[in-house]
């Protein structure tokens, strides 16, 4: 790319924007595809060949392969992490297929295909043998042993391949860029709008809007990498980072949810706005080390009702910003109704509302802040807000949120039945392994730091044989670990 | 160039490329562009153009699988060929897309499609002040499937990435490990005092049914999203506004009024009127309440007042006559009737104006509701100099039966004006004032022939006997003959109503009698007759109705007929 380094030294980085031609159609096919194998493989599974279910199922499957080859663009399902792309359309993950991705997912890991690439003319008769030898044990070399098997089937049309290890890591790399780089922006951007507000100056509100549309643009593109970058906790920005993070967990909520992305960024504006009141409480108060006194509470609560007026002050009435009002307001509201700030009225808190209550729960609890100083481990917050009723969160929406970030969220520390300290550095995209999640293990048993961290699926059988499982999470702070320094 | 299939300058085409064609889209383009500024979407010019540049499109997909076009100050390139160039920077095009930092713009095919929606972004673009969204905003926003584009984003310059570090102190390492086995040995030996043991894993972490979410759940979360779609999101934001108002302390409620007193204009403005009728309902119930402090009830009220006043009622009756909003007539109906009584004016007013039925209807019904409500406001408006206000107002007073207001009807009853002597004649009688028959009793003789019909009517329904020679003289006079039917029909009707004792004589001659050579009167002057015979109702009037039963006059003997059917009424003596 011509011009890229002037480009990159003078803003920041080159970004690419729009849509691909298309992208809606594939969307759509993409989904069905992946819909029509895991209904073929599970009738496969249940039913012999010649059985009703499995042919309709194969059949499905062959008409909308049909109909992605009969566009000219060629076939190719490509598995990274827990994200699909079919012809390098990202397949956009939402509540009603995250479970089919999740298994189809695994079933290509399980053999170690990162790829598959079917061809003009494949035969109906193809995809029966083909998924067959998905659904078979993979052995001690998955993919070599696949591909022999595959060899002496009538499969000529259909051909698997390896993760791109390479270009992956490659890819990876660029991605966790652009990650670092939207995050970093956000962050600022909080600070200036925050600091605007607090001095009573003009928010600008266009770098409002492009931080959330960067937000929204790297969930919708890269899910964990921007999960990773929550883990940047810095106590002296905590305000900031708070309403970046509260952002993105939003939007990652959202996601699942399958909002629009539209919807998703009237969620993570307002999400990023959450917090606006607590800029017209004294900042001693807010940043106050150690316990408040009564009247300092009283004032913290306040913050919702202030963030409420204060949004008033932008935009002089013109597109009111009524969501993300409430999103400021109800925030800190329970679902059943209780919480502050107290109703003298009906009111059930949106869902808008309850996503951000999750979302600012969770990385609250799990960060060092004012008051305080040990945070909750990420994995007992999020049981804590799923199993205590008292603390009002929605379940499901807590769900989903752990759907996206495992039982034990990235960034999490813990300690292996091997004694081995391991941080958790993904998510596993099954979601029946949600507890099993991919870690880097920083130290051996004996608490000597791997100069270069080991990845390890704690859902697979590990290159040692030895299986190792997390005994317990640990506080990274107790010990003065950075966890984002293994991530990042 | 990064990844995402997004290979610009790389197809290889070298000399192949179309360059020609492709200058000629983006002359077509800009001229497109053009045509957006200056007229609108149904514009034959508009459309012309808008096809002209389709059609470019679509003829390229043939030659190209994408076209990408890097873009600098003053130029555009295609695979480092000059494609188009400007010299000025207020209408080009390049820079139109560089200043925002759009650097490599691509259209693919399908873009054809989206070629409307694509010119009305750059012309936002174009037009936005300075806190107005910009064009990579307005690009992301607007999702145009085949069209992407490169961009740096000068939002972001001067910012620091995150740091990597070590991670920490590897010495700390073996404690980690050393403090986890030491609490395993007191789970061991039973002496986990702590009530939640820091950072230990539940069997629960290890049961991923318990935390994915399953089918009926998916479909809970789905029906919740649907839900918010449809919620009422300002409402919910007022009634926060009205919670606050009402418990917050006078710093507070000052906040929230000044907000609420924003909002007004700006629903009004918008046509949530829905939304204005809120708030005023809310702010009448505060006008009064207890709980709100003196200060603030005179600030509640001084808003209403200006609310009802006639520029900010003129102002909203205009904006829905010209469309400029279309309010829900219920909402609209709401809305008025919350309004004062001085706004009643201003409402009668534009029920006369108004050429839409339906807001003339509307209007009308907020009147009443607020007549309804305040009958003071109707007696000052009764006064109102303007007779159209001042009829109305008579009208009003009427229809509502409004008494406490009748003793402003008397100097409307001499009024010069017409309309507003008939509608203070049909006032009176509507309410039935007795003090004031006399006053329409002179309205018998009146200039106008609506007046002394509804005068006649009037009297003779309140069987006002006062009024007898009045009608006696006017019926034994020529004027009489040359009147109208119907207001001969009203007068012989309302005569026979009074009961007077020379009446059926009267009547009975005019109806059966014969002139000069054995003429008779007129058909009408006999059928009227005959009509008020009717109303007297008693024997020796049925006597000279059986008479005329007969006739040989059809229009004679069907109102002969007539009242011999009518009902008799009860005579009440005056």
């Amino acid at each position: 790319m011509t011009g890229g380094d002037a480009i990159t030294s003078g803003g920041g980085g080159m970004r690419v924007g729009g849509g691909s031609a298309g992208t809606a159609s594939l969307q759509q096919h993409g989904k069905r595809l992946l819909a029509n194998v895991h209904g073929a493989m599970r009738a496969l599974k249940l039913y012999p060949l010649e059985n009703e279910a499995v042919q309709h199922a194969i059949s499905e499957l062959q008409s909308t392969v049909e109909g992605i080859l009969g566009r000219g663009e060629g076939l190719e399902l490509r598995v990274v992490g827990e994200f699909f792309f079919l012809n390098d359309v990202r397949l956009r993950l939402d509540l009603s297929n995250f479970a089919t991705f999740g298994n189809v997912g695994q079933a290509l890991r399980r053999h170690d295909i990162g790829s598959l690439e079917v061809f003009q003319g494949v035969a109906r008769e193809e995809w029966a043998p083909f998924l067959s030898l998905l659904a078979r044990d993979p052995g001690e070399y998955p993919l070599p042993a696949f591909l022999a098997r595959l060899s002496e089937t009538p499969v000529r049309s259909i051909e698997p391949d390896a993760s791109a290890e390479h270009g992956d890591d490659l890819e990876e790399e660029e991605v966790l860029e652009q990650a670092k780089r939207t995050y970093a922006q956000s962050v600022k951007l909080a600070k200036d709008v925050l600091g605007d507000v607090r001095l009573g100056r003009a928010v600008n509100a266009r770098k409002v809007k492009r931080a959330v549309q960067g937000i929204v643009d790297q969930v919708l593109a890269d899910e964990p990498s921007i999960i990773t970058m929550t883990t940047l906790r810095d106590y002296d920005e905590y305000t900031f980072t708070h309403c970046v993070n509260v952002c993105i967990f939003s939007v990652v909520i959202g996601q699942r949810l399958g909002l629009e992305r539209f919807d998703l960024y009237e969620l993570g504006l307002g999400a990023l706005l959450h917090d606006v009141g607590k800029m017209r409480i004294p900042h001693e108060v807010v940043a106050k080390p150690g316990g408040l006194t009564d009247d300092e509470w009283a004032l913290i609560r306040e913050h919702p009702t202030l963030g409420l007026l204060q949004l008033f002050q932008t935009g002089a009435y013109i597109d009111i910003p009524y969501r993300q009002m409430l999103m400021a307001y109800e925030h800190h509201m329970k679902v059943d109704g209780t919480g502050y700030p107290e109703n003298r009225r009906e009111r059930q808190p949106t869902l808008f509302s309850r996503i951000v209550m999750v979302a600012d729960g969770f990385d609250a609890a799990t960060s060092v802040r004012s008051y305080q100083h040990r945070p909750w481990g990420a994995d007992q917050v999020l049981r804590e807000m799923k199993e205590n009723p008292k603390r009002g969160y929605d379940p499901l929406l807590v769900k989903a949120l752990i759907s996206a970030t495992g039982v034990f969220p990235i960034g999490t520390l813990v300690i292996l039945d091997s004694y081995e300290l391991a941080v958790v550095s993904r998510t596993n995209p099954d979601p029946a392994l949600l507890h099993l999640p991919i870690v880097k293990v920083i130290s051996d048993e004996m608490g000597v730091p791997i100069a270069d961290p080991v990845e390890l699926d704690l859902s697979a059988a590990p290159p040692d044989g030895a299986h190792r499982s997390i005994l317990k999470t640990t506080d990274p702070q107790k010990y003065g670990i950075r966890v984002a320094d293994y991530l990042i | 160039m990064t990844g995402d299939g997004f290979s610009i300058g790389e197809g290889g085409l070298g000399a192949t490329l179309p360059l020609d064609e492709v200058q000629n889209l983006v002359v077509t383009l800009g001229k497109a562009l053009r045509a957006s500024q200056l007229y609108d979407e149904n514009n034959p010019v508009y459309k012309r153009f808008v096809k002209a540049l389709s059609d470019e499109f679509t003829a390229l997909w043939s030659e190209m699988d994408e076209i990408a076009l890097h873009v600098s100050e003053d130029t555009l390139t295609l695979d480092g060929e000059e494609v188009y160039s400007s010299a000025t920077r207020s209408d080009s095009l390049a820079f139109l897309l560089y200043k925002d930092g759009l650097r490599v713009v691509q259209f693919e095919p399908g873009f054809e499609r989206q070629v409307p929606r694509f010119l009305d972004v750059l012309n936002q673009a174009r037009h936005a002040r300075e806190d107005d969204d910009d064009l990579l905003t307005l690009l992301w926003e607007a999702e145009l499937d085949c069209f992407q584009y490169r961009y740096v984003d000068l939002l972001a310059e001067g910012i620091d990435l995150p740091e990597v570090g070590l991670g920490g102190d590897p010495s700390e390492f073996g404690q980690v490990l050393e403090d986890a086995r030491a609490e395993d040995d007191e789970v061991v030996s039973g002496e986990a005092a702590a009530e939640q043991p820091p950072a230990t894993v539940s069997q629960d972490d290890f049961n991923p049914t318990l935390y994915a979410l399953d089918a009926s759940e998916m479909e809970e979360l789905r029906r919740s999203v649907e839900l918010e779609r449809d919620r009422d999101v300002r409402g919910a934001v007022l009634d926060a506004l009205f919670d606050r108002f009402e418990d917050g302390d006078a710093e507070r409620r000052d906040e929230v009024f000044d907000i609420l007193q924003g909002l007004l204009p700006a629903f009004m403005a918008r046509g949530e009127i829905s939304a204005a009728a809120r708030v005023l309902k809310q702010m009448r119930s505060y006008e009064t309440a207890q709980v709100v402090s003196e200060s603030h009830q005179e600030r509640i009220t001084s808003l209403l007042d200006r609310l009802s006043d006639i520029e900010t009622l003129s102002q909203l009756i205009e904006a829905i006559e010209v469309g400029t909003i279309d309010p829900d007539p219920r909402d609209l109906a709401a809305f008025l009737g919350f309004l004062r009584g001085d706004a009643l004016g201003v409402l009668v007013r534009a029920t006369f104006d108004t050429e839409s039925l339906d807001l003339k209807r509307i209007l009308g019904g907020a009147v009443e509701t607020i007549a309804r409500r305040d009958s003071d406001a109707v007696r000052r408006l009764l006064a109102s100099p303007d007779p159209a206000l001042s009829g109305a107002a008579a009208r009003i007073i009427a229809d509502q039966r409004i008494e406490s207001a009748a003793g402003g009807l008397r100097d409307l009853l001499t009024s010069e004006h017409t309309d507003v002597r008939l509608a203070a004649t049909e006032a009176v009688g509507a309410l039935g004032v007795p003090t004031l028959l006399g006053n329409v009793g002179e309205l018998l003789r009146d200039p106008d022939v609506d007046v002394r019909i509804a005068a006649a009517r009037v009297l003779g329904e309140a069987g006002y006997r006062a009024a007898a020679p009045v009608f006696r003289d006017i019926l034994s006079s020529r004027t009489i003959r040359n009147a109208e039917r119907r207001e001969k029909i009203a007068f012989f009707e309302s005569y026979g109503r009074l009961g007077d004792a020379e009446a059926v004589d009267l009547l009975d001659k005019y109806l059966n009698g014969r002139g000069f050579l054995g003429r008779r009167e007129s058909s009408d002057i006999r059928a009227s007759s005959a009509l008020g015979l009717g109303r007297i109702g008693t024997p020796e009037a049925m006597m000279a109705l059986d008479r005329a039963h007969r006739d040989d006059d059809a229009v004679v003997r069907s109102a002969v007929t007539r009242a011999l059917q009518m009902e008799r009424r009860p005579e009440v003596p005056r």
